[in-house]
């Protein structure tokens, strides 16, 4: 009954963050919501592990790959956005189409 | 959590009228007048008393919730904190992570008052803040890391509990110089006060007044009652010594810190935030990984 | 009691995580989903997750701060003083947002979910260090040593000093109107510049 609540919390925000990272022009908002995704992922996996594993450490262990995979993300992100800005001023993702027909 | 949470607010409270009373000893050191114990609360109820300033548009969610956030912050450090070996106000088992996050929020918390009143001092003083403030986090975890290795423990219990036979200062001497330089960037003082710098005419704090101004005052003391007390725990062995009871030990362990603190402030200078940053990340991270080698390797 | 409270972070990490496209102030966005990961680290907290629920809060704290600060850099509306909405392809993202919610309620309700709850004086954190120095050395290794790949990306990507020259040779500033000159003194050089706003 718990597990079920959480991960339909879980589900909740991977939808909020879905909507976020295809509706949102700005390069930023749009990582706002593959963060909230990746949170989503993480209450998941957090619910699994505490109330479905017994409390087995692999539960845990995929938890901290989440938030390194988070750090990764926002790290490589920024850089891409500072390294587009600098190359294009581009700070929507409207403004780079060169690729467009 | 016990009931020893409610022990907080009076200890948070007296320790910053105790450091806010060093504070204006210091002038002593250079042939100014020292002032009474009774300056602090003659202070407090004077900027009580002025008028609030307020300024266009400023983000009033953020305006009160910044300062009020500081002291959550600096209640929530102080509550991990051992009281006597084994006791403590929240028992967490991760108790060094717990005063991370403080530490990381504290962050937010002084970028938000730098934020909020939408004035370009503020929000200087908030970015200068935040470009040192966050690299600062780096050496403070490492170090805290190298004092709980002896423990084999995240609690600071276990740690207190480690340092029985010797204190960490001992064992890791170049473990409290560095959590000091966090110190002074956590309660914006000295060397590092970035934010609240005179130089850029009283940073965060230039557009406030009256009430307001009292509160965040008082929340930068009490950052720094929780700071000397996570200080004397995890380096200066926290509640552990004979023939006094528990408490009165840390209290005078806190107060020894809480001395060097402000002693540091008043007798370090400020350089300019390139220049502070370029040692933050060139000497005192290293050192701090250095450090954190060392701990490892003895504990091995 | 913890249901309870479980339940009420869940809605307050929901609701903050809906507001951050809502608000029109960018600073508040960043916190507030800042807010949102902030009830995650709470819920990991009451589900016996001690280290995860504290580095969690820990984390995100740091970078959510480091949000706001590229916020500030690259919107122009930060404060949110004016209205603003800088969304494309609004209904199409409701509708997967809302259908990818759907499925995922679908499955956890359609299936079996194990019910094997976590002893409450199981020690989490020693567990979990002993797994990742222990049967799972690579992953935590491989983990590692991409944190630092990570790093050393992020640092030649956004270094002035290019790799075919300075960064931001032949970049011009956003100008003071719309398609107009920037501020300050203009470059020497002509030729083609794109700028978008």
């Amino acid at each position: 009954m718990t597990l079920t609540i959480v991960l339909v919390f879980a589900a909740a925000l991977f939808g909020i963050g879905l909507y976020g990272a295809m509706s949102q022009q700005s390069f930023v908002m749009l990582m706002m919501g593959l963060e909230l995704m990746l949170n989503s992922a993480l209450l998941a996996m957090i619910g699994f592990w505490s109330l479905g594993l017994a409390g087995a450490p692999e539960g845990q262990l995929l938890a901290i790959i989440v938030m390194a995979v988070m750090a990764v993300e926002m790290a490589v992100g920024f850089a891409l956005v500072v390294a587009v800005y600098r190359k294009r001023q581009a700070d929507m993702t409207e403004s780079i189409g060169t690729l467009k027909e | 959590m016990s009931p020893l949470v409610l022990t907080l607010p009076v200890a948070l409270l007296a320790g910053a009228w105790l450091a806010a009373w060093i504070d204006r000893l210091a002038p002593a050191l250079w042939g100014g007048r020292a002032a009474g114990p009774l300056a602090p609360l003659r202070d407090g109820a004077a900027l009580l008393a002025r008028p609030n300033a307020t300024t266009e548009a400023p983000d009033r969610l953020t305006r009160w919730l910044a300062p009020g956030t500081y002291l959550v912050l600096a209640a929530a450090g102080l509550s991990v904190v051992p009281l006597a070996p084994g006791v403590a106000a929240v028992d967490s088992p991760v108790g060094i992570v717990v005063w991370g996050a403080c530490e990381a929020l504290t962050v937010v918390a002084v970028f938000l008052h730098g934020w909020s009143p939408n004035s370009p001092f503020p929000l200087i003083g908030a970015y200068r803040y935040t470009a040192i403030g966050l690299p600062v986090m780096l050496p403070s975890m490492f170090v805290l890391i190298a004092a709980a290795l002896p423990a084999e423990s995240l609690s600071l219990i276990a740690v207190v509990e480690a340092q029985r036979e010797v204190w960490n200062l001992v064992r890791q001497p170049i473990g409290l110089p560095l959590f000091l330089i966090v110190g002074l960037t956590l309660t914006l003082r000295g060397p590092f006060d970035f934010a609240d710098g005179a130089d850029i005419a009283g940073g965060t704090s230039a557009e406030e007044s009256g009430p307001g101004r009292a509160l965040w005052q008082l929340a930068r003391l009490t950052m720094l009652t929780a700071f000397s007390a996570m200080a004397a725990t995890a380096f200066l062995g926290g509640p552990l010594g004979p023939g006094l009871p528990a408490p009165m030990w840390l209290a005078l362990k806190t107060v020894a810190v809480m001395l060097l603190t402000i002693l540091a402030c008043h007798a370090l200078a400020r350089t300019v935030p390139s220049r502070m940053l370029h040692l933050l990340w060139v000497a005192a991270l290293p050192l701090s990984f250095l450090h954190l080698a060392l701990a490892g390797w003895v504990a091995l | 009691m913890t249901l309870v409270s479980i339940i009420a972070l869940g809605l307050f990490a929901v609701w903050t995580g809906w507001r951050v496209f809502v608000v029109d102030s960018m600073v508040r966005a960043s916190f507030s989903l800042m807010l949102s990961f902030l009830c995650t680290g709470g819920i990991a907290l009451i589900l016996h997750a001690d280290y995860l629920g504290a580095a969690t809060v820990f984390m995100m704290a740091v970078e959510m701060m480091v949000m706001a600060i590229f916020m500030v850099m690259f919107m122009m509306n930060p404060a949110g003083l004016n209205p603003m909405k800088m969304v494309h392809q609004e209904r199409l993202s409701i509708l997967m947002g809302a259908l990818a919610f759907g499925v995922f309620v679908g499955a956890v309700l359609r299936s079996d979910l194990p019910d094997a709850p976590v002893a409450a004086d199981r020690p989490a954190t020693f567990d979990l260090g002993t797994e990742l120095l222990g049967p799972s050395m690579l992953i935590f290794e491989t983990a590692g040593v991409t944190l630092l790949a990570a790093m050393v990306a992020a640092v030649v990507l956004s270094s002035r000093t290019g790799r075919y020259g300075e960064a931001d040779a032949g970049a011009r500033p956003p100008g003071l109107t719309e398609g107009g000159d920037p501020a300050g003194r203009q470059p020497e050089e002509g030729g083609h510049h794109h700028h978008h706003h």
